[in-house]
């Protein structure tokens, strides 16, 4: 059987758990190596990085907390769930993560008001992989 | 519980319907779109089976007397609870006290909201579900007003009650070159089908029929050219089930739903599959229907999509749930 998501998933948080830094597998043909990152999530986006450097608020980066695909409006809808500008709640839903036929929220941690869609839609994202960026009042 | 706040036209606690009754006369009732049900439920990790609520109309609101995990499916409703918006297809969880509301529908006509374990309203006949014909099931045997109260089962405390969507039923199972604004149904022909001509029966396959506003669970009166037999047919009542086509008099078919009589007497001129009927749940009045024609081989191996679909939800969101029990 083909190493899924789930799979990869599930053997993050064993890896997350134990403490262990890295692991690699190989099966029928196929290799993956998993390495946790110690240092907190990287910032892979100039938007986010710029985030760090300003005055007027607190940044607060709702992530991806499943393995999946990036998907920033309901499949239904043709409107994301959020836009820079908007004021949102904690805990809204400012994006889904797609695995299979499922979809996974990713939350708002903060009230505020959304800075930017850090994550590319259609993008496949990680446990921990920042999606959206909010600035709340500090 | 479950207090119902406010509510137009006629909501009504379903399951999948009263099946071993038909035979004295008893029809079978049941959710108009059986997959938006078995999707809400199967998210819930309830038997599918399980009793929700049809949501014809908006505006809807509703009161949760406990914590209670739910499920909204089918039609996008534009739905909140407590003013945070909760996404179509969707199951998430309330506390007691909370407000769910739906404001309007923007795309389907049917909105199905399942809780942790059900709707617990008394089995009449072996179902939940309301047949409004008969004034028996669900509540009271009648549509939901205001201030009804609802009794849920306990759910199962240990199952997982974090948010989940699923993909909606119309994309996951979307008839490859459908146009757009057209539902389209497939049908296989039926008894009285050779009592048309060749000009008949091609008015039938090829208009676009408009849904009429007297359509309902009972059946859907639609409106088109009009197709006339050979000559006027006269036949005695006889069984029929939901999905017969029917051409009365004028010409203009009739659809019989999940609430239709057991018995009619208009000839038949196709019947729509089952693995197609929710379509017809989901259309609208205005909306355009269409007919394709099928055979009854396809219409099995249709069933067979539906099944494959729902079954791989299941897998899916059993394997998620043990996933994230683990953190």
């Amino acid at each position: 059987m083909p190493i899924d998501t789930t799979d990869i998933e599930r053997l993050a948080q064993i890896l997350e758990r134990s403490g262990v830094a890295s692991i690699e597998i190989e099966e029928n043909g196929q290799s993956l190596k998993l390495v946790m990152e110690t240092e907190g999530p990287t910032v892979p986006s100039p938007a986010l990085a710029a985030l760090t450097g300003r005055s007027d608020g607190v940044a607060n980066v709702a992530k991806a907390d499943v393995a999946g695909i990036f998907v920033a409006a309901h499949p239904s809808r043709t409107k994301p769930f959020v836009e820079p500008g908007q004021a949102i709640e904690a805990g809204a839903i400012v994006g889904l993560v797609k695995i299979g036929r499922l979809y996974v929220p990713v939350l708002s941690p903060a009230a505020g008001i959304v800075d930017s869609i850090v994550a590319e839609a259609g993008a496949t994202v990680g446990y921990g992989t920042p999606i959206v960026s909010v600035r709340s009042a500090a | 519980m479950i207090e119902i706040l406010s509510v137009l036209g006629p909501a009504s606690v379903q399951d999948l319907g009263r099946f071993d009754q038909y035979r004295f006369g008893v029809g079978t009732s049941g959710a108009m779109d059986d997959i938006a049900l078995r999707a809400g439920n199967i998210l819930l990790a309830n038997d599918e089976n399980a009793a929700g609520i049809e949501i014809p109309m908006t505006p809807f609101k509703l009161r949760f007397g406990r914590d209670t995990a739910f499920a909204l499916t089918g039609a996008d409703a534009g739905a909140d609870l407590g003013g945070r918006a909760i996404p179509p297809w969707w199951r998430s969880q309330a506390r007691a006290g909370d407000v769910l509301s739906l404001k309007a529908m923007t795309r389907g006509a049917r909105s199905y909201l399942t809780v942790g374990g059900g709707i617990d309203v008394p089995v009449v006949l072996g179902s939940r579900s309301t047949q409004l014909r008969g004034q028996l099931g669900g509540l009271h045997g009648r549509s939901l007003q205001p201030g009804d109260v609802l009794p849920c089962t306990a759910p199962d405390s240990s199952a997982c009650i974090g948010e989940l969507g699923t993909e909606p039923a119309d994309i996951a199972l979307a008839r490859p070159n459908a146009p757009a604004g057209v539902t389209v149904v497939r049908v296989v022909i039926a008894g009285e089908y050779d009592m048309y001509d060749g000009v008949a029966q091609d008015l039938f396959w090829r208009s676009d029929w408009k849904v009429t506003p007297q359509s309902n669970r009972y059946g859907y009166r639609l409106q088109g050219p009009a197709v006339m037999p050979i000559s006027p047919v006269e036949k005695r009542s006889h069984g029929i089930v939901p999905g017969v086509v029917q051409i009365p008099p004028n010409g203009q078919p009739i659809i019989q739903m999940r609430d239709a009589q057991t018995s009619g007497g208009y000839p038949k001129i196709a019947t729509v599959i089952e693995a197609d009927l929710w379509r017809i749940g989901q259309a609208g009045l205005g909306g355009k229907l269409r007919f394709e024609q099928t055979l009854y081989p396809d219409a099995l191996a249709a069933q067979d999509e539906v099944s494959a679909y729902l079954d791989k939800l299941r897998v899916n969101v059993r394997r998620l749930e043990e996933l994230r029990r683990c953190r």
